[in-house]
């Protein structure tokens, strides 16, 4: 018998796998340092309204009066609109996505999925600002012809275009998560006689549960995060929204709307950047819940 | 794939019977079947209506001609040469640090607090608002760095947007690499990083080409971002193809929101129509070069 074989590296190999090593750790911390970044810089500028000047948070966040001229730079009519616009892009397009992820994960013949994932991944590539083009010159007219709006701009048109925005993302997220659930559990409930949709429904949906709230989550930070092509149908009034065909505004398109004139140092910018913060806040608010929910379901 | 075993057996629904559930299958197979048709549909009127918008303003002179201040007749040529440069720009940084990150995290890191932070963040990065990040890069590149508006500080903006996409690319690249070839190269003596850069980069190869035009694809339509980092003007005149990256630089996508939203000049919705179906046709020459690429070198490097 011989010995086990001792690997002899050179030097030289070991040398190099030290300075990958270091190099490939380096990278992994430069992730770390730009989020920080981002935090450190965002909440310098976003915290100036209330430590610079010394505007109150519930000022800021309870108050839909926005004059900031007038050192009232209340943002509740955009959290307002933001809440909103996100809820019915969910609505719409939560259940939308769910059923055609149930369709790629459960009933698509190979052939059709082979299209049909080419075709996501392009809605996924088509630019914010086309989805806002396609809701200006297509939606917009079409809302006003039907539903009596005046401008065709407002809550509902924002809300449509964002449910498609978000499709892309709640589809393949869905499909994925309803992938992962064993075959066997499927297969058991289809040997006790269960339909096709008994299964899906009774036994598919439970089971993946925790991804499909991923799903709608990452569903929900990319209706809230969306600016341009909200702004470019929402209608933009910095008012409180009193229905669903009235124009509103969102953090985002409020950032859009006033950040180019916005002077440096003023409390409109700085209201601004709070807005920026806000929304930063929100995002890392969501993915802590993303990580609480796979965290749970793999207990 | 219809029931067979008498109604009484499932244990799902009490008062049931088999006729019952097989309509309601039917039904539900029938939504379905809508829900994912329709996704196509939409696609397919999607494309078709911006053609029909923007075919007859697609001409020679506009996809070259500088863009026009006040008068009609303006083209988008630095448009697309910036759109271009800004993505050679992002990608030139992105693609060593998100590969980089991810090899480190698929096959060195091990389960822990280091770990899970980078995790932590990278996912949060992802999720930040395109908007918000531009507002970051408006702090960083413009107030504190005194740049004002540059292709370069809209590349570093969108470096840093798009760094979680590719690193995630790169760990499923990897860990598309059959465990066994990794330790046939190491029982071969090879160290660690010979077997990654010899073994495991070549064999997912295709993969993370595939998933860098993606991503590509996605970088060239960013807009948000950009706004407040590259700006929203071109050089004037011949300068407009600035090949400088300390120049403002507006993108194709950034010129469709503002001509919308700010511009002055009368022929706005046809610039607008133009614009929109060019950034669709690139999105969909990336798209389509990403899976003939994808598939070829699949071919050439794993033999699939």
């Amino acid at each position: 018998m011989v010995g086990p074989v001792i690997a002899t590296h050179s030097s030289r190999a070991h040398v190099q796998e030290s300075i990958a090593r270091g190099v490939l750790l380096a990278a992994s911390a430069f992730v770390i340092l730009a989020m920080a970044a981002i935090v450190v810089y965002l909440a310098s500028e976003g915290l100036r309204l209330f430590f610079v000047d010394h505007i109150s948070p519930l000022a800021f966040l309870g108050s839909a009066a926005f004059e900031p001229d007038s050192r009232s730079p209340g943002a509740l009519a955009f959290i307002v609109g933001s809440l909103a616009v996100t809820f019915f892009a969910i609505v719409m397009g939560g259940p939308l996505g769910i059923a055609v992820g149930i369709f790629l994960s459960q009933l698509a013949p190979p052939r059709l999925g082979s299209i049909m994932k080419p075709a996501i991944e392009i809605l996924v590539g088509i630019p914010s600002v086309v989805y806002g083009w396609l809701g200006l010159t297509l939606l917009a007219p079409l809302i006003r012809l039907h539903l009596g709006s005046q401008t065709g701009f407002g809550l509902l048109t924002a809300g449509i275009v964002l449910s498609i925005m978000i499709l892309p993302t709640v589809i393949s997220l869905s499909e994925d998560a309803l992938k992962s659930v064993p075959v066997t559990i499927k297969e058991a409930s289809m040997a006790l006689g269960a339909t096709r949709w008994q299964t899906i429904f009774h036994v598919l949906l439970p089971a993946a549960r925790s991804g499909l709230t991923v799903a709608l989550i990452l569903g929900i930070a990319r209706a809230i995060g969306e600016a341009l092509a909200v702004q470019m149908v929402i209608g933009n009034s910095a008012v409180i929204p009193q229905g669903l065909l009235n124009p509103a505004a969102t953090l985002t398109t409020e950032i859009v709307t006033d950040m180019g004139s916005a002077q440096q140092g003023s409390v409109l910018q700085h209201s601004l950047f709070s807005m920026a913060f806000l929304l930063l806040l929100i995002a890392m608010a969501l993915i802590t819940l993303v990580r609480w929910a796979l965290k749970r379901s793999a207990l | 794939m219809t029931a067979t075993t008498p109604s009484t057996a499932t244990p799902f629904v009490r008062k049931d019977n088999a006729s019952q559930r097989r309509l309601a299958d039917a039904v539900a197979t029938g939504l379905l079947w809508t829900a994912a048709l329709g996704i196509v549909l939409l696609l397919a009127v999607f494309i078709g209506y911006l053609l029909y918008l923007g075919a007859h303003v697609i001409s020679w002179h506009f996809l070259t001609a500088p863009p026009s201040e006040i008068s009609a007749g303006g083209g988008i040529g630095p448009e697309i040469f910036n759109s271009f440069y800004i993505l050679v720009l992002t990608l030139i940084f992105t693609v060593p640090v998100a590969t980089a990150a991810g090899i480190y995290l698929q096959e060195y890191a091990r389960p822990g607090l280091f770990n899970s932070t980078v995790q932590f963040c990278a996912e949060s990065l992802a999720t930040i608002p395109s908007i918000v990040m531009g507002l970051f890069g408006l702090i960083v590149f413009v107030q504190v760095l005194h740049w004002h508006f540059t292709a370069l500080g809209g590349a570093l903006a969108l470096t840093l947007l798009n760094l979680p996409a590719l690193m995630r690319v790169t760990q499923e690249g990897l860990a598309s690499v059959p465990q066994a070839l990794r330790e046939g190269s190491m029982a071969l003596g090879a160290t660690k990083w010979q077997t990654i850069r010899r073994v495991v980069l070549p064999g997912s190869i295709a993969p993370l080409t595939t998933g860098i035009i993606l991503i590509a694809g996605r970088i060239i339509g960013e807009t948000a971002v950009l706004i407040y980092t590259a700006g929203v003007s071109v050089s004037p005149g011949r300068s407009a193809f600035n090949w400088n990256p300390f120049h403002p630089a507006e993108t194709l996508s950034v010129h469709l929101w503002y001509t919308h939203s700010e511009g002055l000049v009368p022929d706005a919705v046809d610039i607008g129509n133009g614009s929109a179906l060019v950034l669709l046709l690139i999105v969909l020459v990336f798209n389509i070069s990403a899976r003939i690429l994808g598939r070829g070198l699949s071919r050439h490097f794993t033999g699939k």
